[in-house]
Parts: structure tokens; C-alpha cells; sequence
């Protein structure tokens, strides 16, 4: 026994980096000091509580920002499990920037909902944590237990108005439909760990490739796939959607659509650009139909929606195909580069306006206590400024120059097209037939706003609160950015900013 | 080797036997005490595997906390205990065909990429340390992280289930 003991190497304290690891840090202790605060805080200090966590969230930006201004490269702990390179940090931010502006969507929701605010902020910075840390991550347990902690306080906030049993279901729908896909990824890990012998994704990637395969890697990743194809809401794994967007308080449906979404589409991004580069005869054409069903699917549901909520879960999902759709080329090294770009444009893109959208819908329902898209009738007469912000976030999502989403599609055709051959071409084929049928939907918010007069002739106007005020004013601006100046993100997604991605 | 074979046909028969139970008993607390002799007969699998550290865990975990969890939640809340003929959902027959997919899907996988292969004879043990090892060495951020997934796992369960 004592052989056995003295046989094993002894312990070496790992060396942390800790400013590479600053965002986690601050976040967490952010969390920790609003739940503390919360005991002591009488029942009119309660407001203090959003101003610390958009203060944590600030905070957690600092360091993000002078990680990508030190020239020390690509940090890496842990033997490469944590690695902070540039690709991590555009999206730690993005995350971070998402919670930020989610913070200003829920400040009034919440305190007039009656909700359990403390715990409320805790969950949201907790969520953005897991998020904050599942881009860093490069092991396949680094990156599960990511995906748990993002998801474990999304499955709660979902169901956080616990008298209504909308959102009662959609709690449980999200958790049930989570946890199952959750299992399916952990066995598919645990068949490429068991092939591969290891956990760290750029071993993985260096022992997986097509020309070794066997049934039981493929199987691996045809399992971790899917259980992200749930995570990302991509059809058929996309039931969870709706309902559960539908029956969430609204500020957290806005949070579910991007920033879990983005945390899935990151994972998803590392795991086939940094462990299965070499397998990707497995995993194309897996993508490509997820991509050409999610958007087709999500469009034509979406066309049928009366409520603007719903709508906008299926308008989600679609774009989420859109996402999906460069991936189903990024299998070779000379396509790698420009699906990247594309991706993380996309997801920036997406990120801004759909968070706009949904400032715009809290603040007409503030006043229509109403969920369908007959209530945006008349909006441009008596909130003008309000509808034409909902024109630049409509326009954006369907696609229009000069909004940001314009070139969120730009680059993924643009993707395909330089990835070439009939595989590539149909999708991109479908994916403009999609873009055209998407108008419909957009268009018909627009036709609502602009042209019907208010359902019930009540024309008063609008006070929207300062909190949403601002993220209206922050969602629209990146909007703007991303359409009119595109260079300013497009260097973000370069190839060499992912560290470790198709073994460079 | 031949004794190991041996166990592993008896827990893998009495795993198999409580999967079964489990699923087609039609009372809550029977369902469950099947599925202690399914983890328990997993935490014996592990033994086999010499893997005591994961065994003992999963006799902890899944059999002292979780299925503790699970009766006292179905004693606690309003559930009915005894016999019940509509604890099962009128679809189930289209989830056998769904999982002998399955079933079939991964044992082939499984037979054809390990088929002939076998556990080395002398195959070294992984001790306990070299597990501790691990966790406070290249795993620690995900080990740091579970701290707060359980922290945040504990607050949003007292929210929800909370009466007021």
C-alpha cells in the first residue's frame, strides 16, 4: 500500500493565470455580493440590486477588454483546458455585453412583477458565468459542466413566475427536454473519451480522424451533435422552443434566445473546429440537414403566429439554421476561415437586434398588456420612435442592408459560395429561399405598426423606463455598427484566434 | 478472470431485471427501490473494474442522496403511494420501438469497435489520489464551477418550491 502510494507522483500545484481568469472572477464574486446584500436589504433598498449586478457585469468587462489589449497571445492553463485566446475573449464580451443589456431589459419587469429580484440577478449572473466560462473551455469536462451551469439557472428563470402555469410549463418543458439532451451529450463524451483516451479536445482531435474511424467514434459524435442540436434549438430537436419562450417572462425568453443560444452555437464551434476537424464526414452532412430543416421549418411555423412572442421563438429558430448553415461546410481547412467569420459575425449580429426586438415588445406591452402582433397596431402614430426602431430590428433580422443582420448573411453565403461544390450551393439555394419567406413575417409586424390604426383606439404614448431606454439605445447602435461598419467585427472571427482549431 | 465474468453476469442480470421493473411497476416507491438495485448493481460493476473511488461515490450519491430525493419527494407531495394504472402514459408502446433502435444502434457500435478486445491483465489501477490529483490539478475550473452550479441549483429550488 505504501509502494503504491509513494509510486504516484506527488501534486504539483497547477499554475493559474489569474488575469486570464479575471471575468469569471469578478462575476462570481459580483454574484456572491448581491445574494449577501439581498439578507440585509429592506424591501424599497431592493432596486440597489439590479444597479450591483449591471455594475458586476461592467466589471467583468474591464478585464475582458485589457486581456485582448496585452500582446502576451493566446493564454492557456491547465495543459490547454482553459484557454483565453481571442476568439474566447470576443465572445466572453459578447456574453457579457448580453447580461448587461438583459439587466437593463429586466430591471422594471422585475421590480413591478413581484418577483424574488435578489435571487433573480443571482441566477442571470450565474447563467452568464457558465457562459463566460464554456467559451474558455477545451475539455470535454470543461466544457459539460459549462453547459450545466448556463443551463441549470436558465431552466429556473424560465419558470420564475411561479403563479402562472405557462410558465410553470415552460420551466419544465426546458428542464425535461435539457436534461435529456444533456444525457445523450454526456454518453456521446463519454464513447469519444472512451476511444480516444482522453478528454483534452486537442488530443481528441489529433487521434480523431476519418480515416480511422470506427462505429463507436462516430457514434460519439453523432451522440455530443445532437445533444447540442437541442441546446440550439435546431429542427427536429426544437419542441422545447416555443413553449418554453412563450410561457418565460419576457426578459428572460430575450436572454434564452441569444445568450444561451450563442453558448450552444460556442460550444458547438470548438468541439468541431478543435476535436473533430478531421472527422467532419461525420458531422457535415449531420449539420446540413439540421440547417436546412431548422430554417425551413422555423419559417413556415413562424408565418402561422399570431403572438409576437411566439413569432419571434420561431424567427429564432430559423435564425439559428442560419447559423448552422456555414458549419455544414467548415469541414476543410480552406472554408474553415470564412465559416468562422461567419459564425461569430452572425451570432454579434444576431445577439443586438433580437435583444432589440425584444426591448421594443416590453415596452409596447408595458402599456398593451398583450402578447399578440395585433397590439403593435398603430404603434407608428402614437410611439413613433418606438416603431422605427422595431423597423431597424425587423429589417435587420429579415436580412436588410444596412442593419446588422444583412451582414451576419452576407458573410454565411458568402462562406458557402467560397466553399463550392452542389452540396454547398443547395444549401445556400435554401437558405435564400428562406430569407424571402422570412419577410412575410418581419413584414407583417412592420404592416401592423405602420399602417393599422391601435386595436382598441387608445392612443396614448409610451413612457418607456430609463433602464430600457438605454438598451434600446445600446441594442440599436450594435445594430448599426455591426451593418454600416463590418470591419469592426469581422477580424474577430479569424482562424488563428481560435487556438488549437484543425491542429494549428 | 473467470470469477470476475461470473459477478458481472450476476449484477448485469439483476441490473437488467431492475431497468425492467423499474419501468413496468405501477407503483411510485416500487419504481424506485427497482432503481436502487439498478445503481447498486452499477456501483458493483465498478468494483469489478477495481474503480472503488467512482463505486463508493456512486453508492453516496445515487443511492444514499438521490433516492432518498426521490421518496421523500414522493412522500412529501401530494402523490398517491399505493398502486396506480394510469402511471403509465398511453404512448409508451411507441417508445419500445425507439429504444431497441437504440439498443441495437449502440451494442453494434459497441461489439464492432471493441468486440475482440480485452481488459490487459495487469491493467493499473487508478487509486483515489491520482483522482484528487486530477481534481486539484488540470480539472480545477470545472471543479470550481460545479461549487457554483450547486449553489446556484440550491437558491432557484428554495425560490420555486418555496410557498407564499
Amino acid at each position: 500500500m505504501i509502494a503504491t502510494l509513494a509510486a504516484v507522483a506527488p501534486w504539483k500545484a497547477p499554475t493559474i493565470d489569474y488575469h486570464a481568469l479575471l471575468p469569471e472572477i469578478i462575476l462570481a464574486v459580483g454574484l456572491v455580493v448581491v445574494l449577501l446584500v439581498d439578507l440585509f436589504l429592506e424591501e424599497r433598498g431592493k432596486w440597489l440590486l439590479s444597479s450591483l449586478a449591471s455594475f458586476s457585469f461592467l466589471g467583468a468587462f474591464v478585464p475582458v477588454v485589457t486581456l485582448a489589449l496585452s500582446d502576451s497571445g493566446a493564454r492557456s492553463m491547465f495543459d490547454g483546458r482553459f484557454v483565453v485566446d481571442d476568439f474566447s475573449l470576443v465572445l466572453k464580451g459578447l456574453f457579457i455585453l448580453v447580461g448587461y443589456v438583459v439587466v437593463l431589459l429586466s430591471t422594471t419587469y422585475v421590480e413591478e412583477g413581484d418577483y424574488y429580484r435578489g435571487e433573480y440577478w443571482v441566477m442571470m449572473l450565474t447563467s452568464v458565468l457558465g457562459m463566460v466560462m464554456m467559451a474558455s473551455s477545451r475539455d470535454l469536462v470543461s466544457i459539460f459542466v459549462a453547459l450545466e451551469f448556463l443551463s441549470i439557472p436558465a431552466y429556473m428563470l424560465a419558470a420564475w413566475r411561479k403563479r402562472d402555469s405557462r410558465s410553470n410549463e415552460a420551466g419544465a418543458k426546458y428542464f425535461l427536454l435539457g436534461v435529456f439532451a444533456s444525457a445523450v451529450m454526456l454518453y456521446g463524451m463519454s464513447l469519444v473519451y472512451g476511444a480516444t483516451g482522453s478528454t483534452l479536445l486537442v488530443d481528441i482531435g489529433a487521434s480523431l480522424d476519418d480515416s480511422r474511424m470506427t462505429s463507436v467514434r462516430v457514434l460519439g459524435i453523432v451522440f455530443i451533435v445532437i445533444g447540442f442540436a437541442f441546446k440550439v434549438s435546431a429542427v427536429p430537436f426544437h419542441t422545447w422552443a416555443p413553449d418554453t419562450y412563450e410561457g418565460a417572462p419576457t426578459p428572460v425568453t430575450a436572454f434564452l434566445s441569444v445568450a444561451s443560444k450563442a453558448a450552444g452555437f460556442v460550444a458547438l464551434v470548438t468541439l468541431l473546429y478543435i476535436a473533430f476537424p478531421l472527422a467532419s464526414d461525420v458531422w457535415q452532412p449531420m449539420i446540413w440537414v439540421l440547417a436546412a430543416l431548422t430554417m425551413t421549418v422555423g419559417n413556415v411555423i413562424a408565418l402561422k403566429q399570431t403572438n409576437i412572442v411566439r413569432m419571434l421563438a420561431y424567427s429564432s429558430i430559423s435564425q439559428g439554421g442560419f447559423i448552422l448553415m456555414p458549419l455544414a461546410v467548415a469541414g476543410t481547412n480552406d472554408s474553415a476561415q470564412s465559416v468562422l467569420r461567419a459564425v461569430v459575425v452572425y451570432l454579434i449580429a444576431y445577439a443586438v437586434t433580437n435583444l432589440g426586438v425584444f426591448g421594443i415588445i416590453l415596452a409596447v406591452s408595458r402599456k398593451t398588456r398583450s402578447g399578440e402582433i395585433a397590439s403593435f397596431g398603430g404603434l407608428f402614430s402614437y410611439a413613433p420612435g418606438l416603431a422605427a426602431l422595431m423597423t431597424i430590428f425587423m429589417a435587420s433580422l429579415a436580412g436588410i442592408p444596412p442593419f446588422g443582420g444583412w451582414f451576419g448573411k452576407f458573410a454565411a453565403f458568402q462562406s458557402l459560395l467560397s466553399a463550392g461544390g452542389g452540396w454547398a450551393y443547395t444549401l445556400a439555394v435554401i437558405g435564400a429561399v428562406n430569407s424571402v419567406v422570412a419577410f412575410g413575417y418581419y413584414g407583417n409586424v412592420l404592416r401592423e405598426m405602420w399602417m393599422r390604426p391601435a386595436p382598441d383606439g387608445d392612443e396614448s404614448p409610451i413612457n418607456a423606463p430609463s433602464p430600457l431606454v438605454l438598451a434600446l439605445g445600446i441594442t440599436t447602435i450594435g445594430t448599426l455598427l455591426v451593418g454600416i461598419l463590418p470591419g469592426l467585427v469581422t477580424h474577430f472571427g479569424d482562424l488563428a484566434s481560435l487556438t488549437g482549431a484543425f491542429g494549428g | 478472470m473467470v470469477a470476475q465474468n461470473i459477478f458481472f453476469a450476476i449484477f448485469a442480470v439483476i441490473m437488467v431485471v431492475g431497468a425492467l421493473r423499474v419501468v413496468t411497476s405501477n407503483n411510485v416507491v416500487h419504481a424506485a427501490l427497482w432503481l436502487v438495485t439498478v445503481l447498486a448493481g452499477a456501483a458493483g460493476q465498478y468494483i469489478l473494474l477495481s474503480a472503488e473511488f467512482v463505486a463508493v461515490t456512486q453508492v453516496l450519491v445515487y443511492i444514499g442522496a438521490v433516492m432518498v430525493l426521490f421518496l421523500f419527494g414522493t412522500m412529501l407531495t401530494r402523490a398517491r403511494l399505493g398502486e396506480e394504472t394510469d402511471l403509465n402514459n398511453k404512448t409508451w408502446i411507441l417508445g419500445i420501438p425507439v429504444a431497441l433502435l437504440l439498443f441495437g444502434t449502440m451494442s453494434y457500435a459497441l461489439i464492432d469497435s471493441f468486440g475482440d478486445e480485452k481488459l490487459p491483465e495487469d491493467a493499473t489501477v487508478v487509486s483515489t489520489q491520482v483522482i484528487s490529483d486530477q481534481i486539484f490539478g488540470p480539472y480545477l475550473i470545472p471543479f470550481w464551477a460545479l461549487s457554483f452550479v450547486l449553489l446556484a441549483a440550491t437558491i432557484g429550488a428554495i425560490v420555486l418550491a418555496r410557498k407564499d
